[in-house]
Order: C-alpha cells, then sequence, then structure tokens
C-alpha cells in the first residue's frame, strides 16, 4: 500500500508559536480525510507544508517527494485551494483555463467545461467582475479538471450557497473520488462532508488530537441520550462529554460498556461536531452547551 | 530546455502580456498614433504656408540629387529618430512592470493559485526576465518598423507628387534590413547591459513588503547618501564610487535609443565632438553596440544580475500569501 502522505514529527514554529508541533500522519491512497480543528490549530500551516508553500521540521513526504524541494514536480500530481478567490484578477475566464490547461500536463479542458456548464461564468468575463461564489466555482471546476492523486481543500465551499455545495459534494464523491487518489479536505461545516470522509484528523494547538477512520470513530465514540433518572449514573461513568437539550442530557462516552449504556439511555453515534465539541476542551464547551441549552 | 519547459516558458511569457496590456499593447500603438498624428498634422500645418506645396517639392527634388551616403545618413537619422520615444517609454514601462512583477501576486494572494501549477519559481522569474529583455523590446520594435513603414509610405506619396523615384529616394537608402537588425542587436545587448538594474528591481518586488519601486529607489539613494556623508566626514572629499551614480549612469548609457557612435567621458563634462563623424555609421553600425560586449562592467553588471535573480527566486520559493 503505497502512502500519499507521511509524516514523522512535523513542526513548524514562528518564532514562539508552534503552529504545528510535532505531528505524526500516514495516508494511504483512496482516502477522504477530514482535518478539522479550531481557528488558529494550525489546520492552514499544516497543509502549506505538505503543499510545499512552508518550510518545515521533521520529515514530511508527499507521494514519495519532498514537498519543500520539489514543490514543482509535486505539483503535477497534486491540486489544491488553498483559499477561496486566489485566482488572478486581471485574468478574463478563458484566459485562466488556457494558462492552467498550457502550464498544467494533466488538465483536462472538457471536463472543466463540463463542471462549468451549470453555472453562470461567462468565458468572456474578468475574474474581478466575478462574484465570490462564481470564483471559487471556477476554481474548484480547474482543480477537478486535473487529473491528480491528492487534491487538499482548504475551506472549498466557503461563499456557495446550499445547492453548489451539495452537487460539488456528490461530484467529487461520485465523478472525481476513486482508489487511486487522496482527498484532504478543512471545512468548517462539518456536517456537510462528515458522510463522505473516511478519516477523521482533530487537530489543535498545533498537536493531532485524533487521527482514526471513520468506522474507528465510531467504533469508538458513542453518544447516549440518557434517561433523567440516570444522569448521576452516566456521570459516574466517566464521559467525556455531558450537554443538555431540551431538558434531556445527552453523554458522549469513550468506549464504555455498551449493555450498560443502552440501559441508561438511547445510543446513537455521535456526529463529528460534538465530537469536535467534547475533544476540544473547555472554551468551546462551555460556549456551545450554553447555547444548545437556551 | 525541452519541449515542455519552452512551451512553458512561452505560456509564462505571454501571461505578462495578458496581465500588463497597458504596457505591452496599447503604450506602443499609442506612441504609434501620436506619432503618425504629429507628422501629419506636421505636414498639413507646412502645406498651409507653402503656396501649392512648391518649397517642400523642391526641396524633395533637391534631396533626391544628393550623395547616396549623405540620403543615408539623412533617411537612417529621420527613422532612427521615429523610434526614440519608444525605446524611451519601453524602458520606463520595464522599470515599473519589473518592480511589481513579483509583488502583485502576493498582494492579491494569486501567488497561491500561480504555486499550484508544476511550474518553479525559477521558471517563473526568468519569464519576467525574459519578457523585460526578449518579449517587450521584440513588440515594441515591431510597432517602430510598422512606424517607420508608414512614414516612408508618406513620403513616398510626397516623392511621387515631387516627380522623383521614391525608392532610390527613400526607399533604397533607409536600407530597412540593417536598420532592423541594428536596432534588434541595439536592444538584445541593451537587455544585457541593463540586466543589473531589470534584476535589482525583480529582486525588490520579490521581498519588498510594499511599493517596491519605492524600495528599488530608495535603498540605492540611501546608500549613496551615507555613502556621501560618511567620505565627507572622513576625507572631506566627494566618494570615489558612489552606488547611486553607477546606476544613474548605467541607465542613462543605455544603448538604445542613443545608438550613435560617439563616446561621453564618464566625467560628464568633457564631451568631445570631435569625435562624431558625420556618416552614415553614425547611426547604422553595429560595433556600436557589440563594443559593449567588450566592457569588462558590462560581465560585471551580469555578474551581479545572476546573484540578485537568485536571491529573488529565493525569496519566490518562500512566499506565501502571508
Amino acid at each position: 500500500m503505497s502512502l500519499t502522505i507521511h509524516a514523522r514529527d512535523l513542526k513548524r514554529y514562528y518564532g514562539s508559536n508552534r503552529a504545528v508541533d510535532g505531528i505524526d500522519l500516514e495516508i494511504p491512497s483512496g482516502r477522504i480525510v477530514g482535518l478539522i480543528g479550531p481557528n488558529g490549530a494550525g489546520k492552514t500551516t499544516a497543509l502549506k507544508a505538505i503543499l510545499g508553500l512552508t518550510g518545515f521540521d521533521g520529515q514530511l513526504e508527499v507521494l514519495g517527494r519532498k514537498p519543500d524541494k520539489d514543490r514543482d514536480e509535486l505539483m503535477e500530481d497534486v491540486c489544491f485551494i488553498a483559499d477561496v478567490a486566489v485566482l488572478p484578477r486581471w485574468a478574463r475566464v478563458w484566459q485562466v483555463i488556457e494558462m492552467t490547461e498550457r502550464l498544467h500536463p494533466r488538465f483536462s479542458r472538457e471536463r472543466c467545461m463540463h463542471y462549468l456548464k451549470n453555472t453562470k461564468v461567462k468565458q468572456n468575463t474578468k475574474v474581478k467582475a466575478l462574484s465570490k461564489g462564481m470564483v471559487v466555482q471556477l476554481h474548484l471546476a480547474l482543480v477537478m479538471a486535473i487529473d491528480a492523486k491528492l487534491l487538499v481543500l482548504d475551506e472549498p465551499t466557503l461563499g456557495l450557497d446550499i445547492l453548489f455545495r451539495k452537487r460539488f459534494y456528490s461530484n467529487l464523491l461520485n465523478e472525481y473520488f476513486d482508489e487511486e487518489r487522496t482527498i484532504l479536505i478543512t471545512t468548517h461545516q462539518v456536517e456537510e462532508v462528515e458522510h463522505i470522509l473516511t478519516d477523521l484528523l482533530f487537530i489543535k494547538d498545533g498537536k493531532l488530537v485524533l487521527n482514526a477512520t471513520m468506522d474507528a470513530v465510531h467504533e469508538r465514540y458513542r453518544e447516549v441520550m440518557v434517561k433523567p433518572d440516570h444522569v448521576e449514573e452516566a456521570r459516574a461513568m466517566n464521559p467525556i462529554h455531558e450537554r443538555v437539550l431540551f431538558g434531556r442530557h445527552i453523554f458522549l462516552f469513550d468506549g464504555g460498556d455498551i449493555a450498560r449504556l443502552r440501559e441508561i439511555g438511547e445510543l446513537h453515534r455521535p456526529s463529528v461536531a460534538d465530537l469536535f465539541v467534547a475533544l476540544m476542551g473547555e472554551e468551546y464547551e462551555n460556549s456551545e452547551s450554553t447555547e444548545e441549552a437556551a | 530546455m525541452s519541449t515542455r519547459s519552452i512551451s512553458t516558458m512561452w505560456t509564462l511569457m505571454r501571461r505578462e502580456l495578458w496581465e500588463s496590456p497597458g504596457a505591452f499593447k496599447w503604450a506602443p500603438i499609442t506612441i504609434l498614433g501620436l506619432t503618425l498624428f504629429f507628422i501629419v498634422f506636421g505636414l498639413i500645418l507646412g502645406s498651409r504656408f507653402d503656396n501649392e506645396m512648391a518649397f517642400t517639392l523642391d526641396a524633395i527634388r533637391q534631396f533626391s540629387d544628393v550623395p547616396a551616403d549623405q540620403k543615408r545618413l539623412f533617411v537612417t537619422g529621420a527613422l532612427f529618430a521615429v523610434s526614440g520615444l519608444f525605446f524611451q517609454i519601453l524602458l520606463l514601462v520595464l522599470l515599473f512592470y519589473l518592480s511589481s512583477c513579483l509583488y502583485d501576486e502576493r498582494k492579491d494572494r494569486s501567488i497561491l493559485f500561480w504555486k499550484s501549477l508544476p511550474v518553479s519559481d525559477t521558471m517563473t522569474v526568468a519569464s519576467k526576465v525574459l519578457t523585460a529583455c526578449l518579449l517587450a523590446p521584440a513588440i515594441y520594435l515591431v510597432v517602430v518598423m510598422i512606424t517607420q513603414i508608414i512614414v516612408l509610405l508618406i513620403a513616398t506619396v510626397y516623392g511621387f507628387m515631387a516627380g522623383i523615384n521614391p525608392f532610390t529616394a527613400f526607399w533604397l537608402p533607409a536600407s530597412l534590413p540593417k536598420l532592423w537588425s541594428v536596432m534588434a542587436l541595439g536592444l538584445l545587448i541593451q537587455g544585457l547591459w541593463l540586466l543589473p538594474v531589470y534584476a535589482w528591481l525583480v529582486f525588490c518586488s520579490s521581498w519588498a513588503p510594499r511599493v517596491p519601486i519605492l524600495v528599488a529607489v530608495a535603498v540605492p539613494a540611501v546608500i549613496s547618501l551615507l555613502q556621501h556623508a560618511w567620505s565627507l566626514l572622513s576625507s572631506f572629499s566627494m566618494p570615489e564610487l558612489n552606488v547611486g551614480l553607477i546606476i544613474l549612469k548605467r541607465l542613462g548609457s543605455g544603448i538604445l535609443p542613443s545608438n550613435i557612435g560617439w563616446r561621453v567621458e564618464s566625467s560628464g563634462n568633457n564631451i568631445d565632438l570631435a569625435d562624431v563623424e558625420f556618416s552614415e555609421e553614425l547611426f547604422m553600425s553595429f560595433s556600436n553596440s557589440l563594443e559593449y560586449l567588450a566592457r569588462p562592467e558590462m560581465w560585471v553588471g551580469i555578474g551581479i544580475a545572476l546573484a540578485l535573480l537568485a536571491g529573488s527566486i529565493w525569496f519566490r520559493r518562500r512566499a506565501t500569501d502571508t
């Protein structure tokens, strides 16, 4: 099994700020990995290191290459949207497409046009005259028309309406993704991606706090909506998180005795968002639980 | 270079033209329009004072009788004069273009898009330099050639009106193939001569946090002021080598549009006009340009330029949107 991304003790410090603080990572091909973390947790820095956009300490290989040294070679097999709306504003749409076609050996104009077909993006418009959402549509069409082994999407759907977001993710899954490819995705709209992810990474303060396949996550974490008279009992079982929703107490357990949990309440699969809140610590927990209780 | 890198380079250079149509398309076309406007305007104005154009036509008839070498001097001189404004504007355009070439992509963050393409930083920097040294001069030269042909066509009409043979009077002495080769060679060598200046601008644009052209001017200006201050304080004299003056002198002693066979003494106060020979060689000499290749300053400059470009590539590699 070939590894798409292989990192050992990956670090990136900006002065005293430890943006990425010793990450170990092994991502094989054929996965869709969600990298989830609060703002400033080091997501973007980690992605930039993987894409050869920033230096780093430690070991990192992407598709067998060193990203900081061989960015240009790496980009034949990797494509990314590092942030929204970074297409050159002076260019016309056809110019952007033509430049990508001529500069990228694996770009297919046909596929790009196929993805643009259902949008309002016109060939002769300048990028600066497009709306924010249309720029994203254009960029996504460009990127999905490249036959890459690794696709990195950093907040890909920011500024898009819900119809396009749904269509994008279904295109991504049905037309783009296959066993040979790996997709690494970060987003704040976790609910929208959680059903397509195969792997989950949580990052906090530059460190990975969770690195598991979705199957393992569903195996390991259990959410229990506890009957009112069992609340104290549930609290005694070391839940990693407790929240109150419509007067009912919902506990999240790491492992635990399934039979016992069934007795005290209803068992659910936790959503990625709830898991995120539970694992990401106090500051998020407090604000989130008061919100939901209210 | 493989076929693919050549095609990549060509795409990158075309990209520069797309990005700056004002500098590389509209500026030369505007100068062409202005030049022709003033020529036609002058001719019309002249004809108002010249009854039945008798004086003009008489002068043309007389001109067709002067010896061939004087004809050549006059016609090539006139055609060089037509080109002057183009190449001065070209230099100005290039100074602004180069000082923003690696800065704009950082400012509008499109560097993240460019870096997502399989193009090395060396290729990117090289494409900017080659655009300044080859592509832009070639475009301006083509527009100059068109302008010169139009000027000759206007002269031809006047020649017919005067009843002379315009071919022997204007087209033959213009010796266009040689004229254009001299200009092309001059532009090529000027690119090498000014390479350290170009490279300095590219270098500044690769790291300056804002307004790279100001940084590019301010750094040598401050250094030369400090040099002056230091040598005044320490020995009460002017410095022997001054960074600011070296750069200004190099810009001032470019090859085109002043591709003329005289040398200005470096002190600037000792112009020996006796050296100027009024022969056709004044303008039409390859050796005027080639002579620059023999100067040690040329090669020192190229060395400095390569070091600065290596620095630009280093900064481009590390540059992102932040």
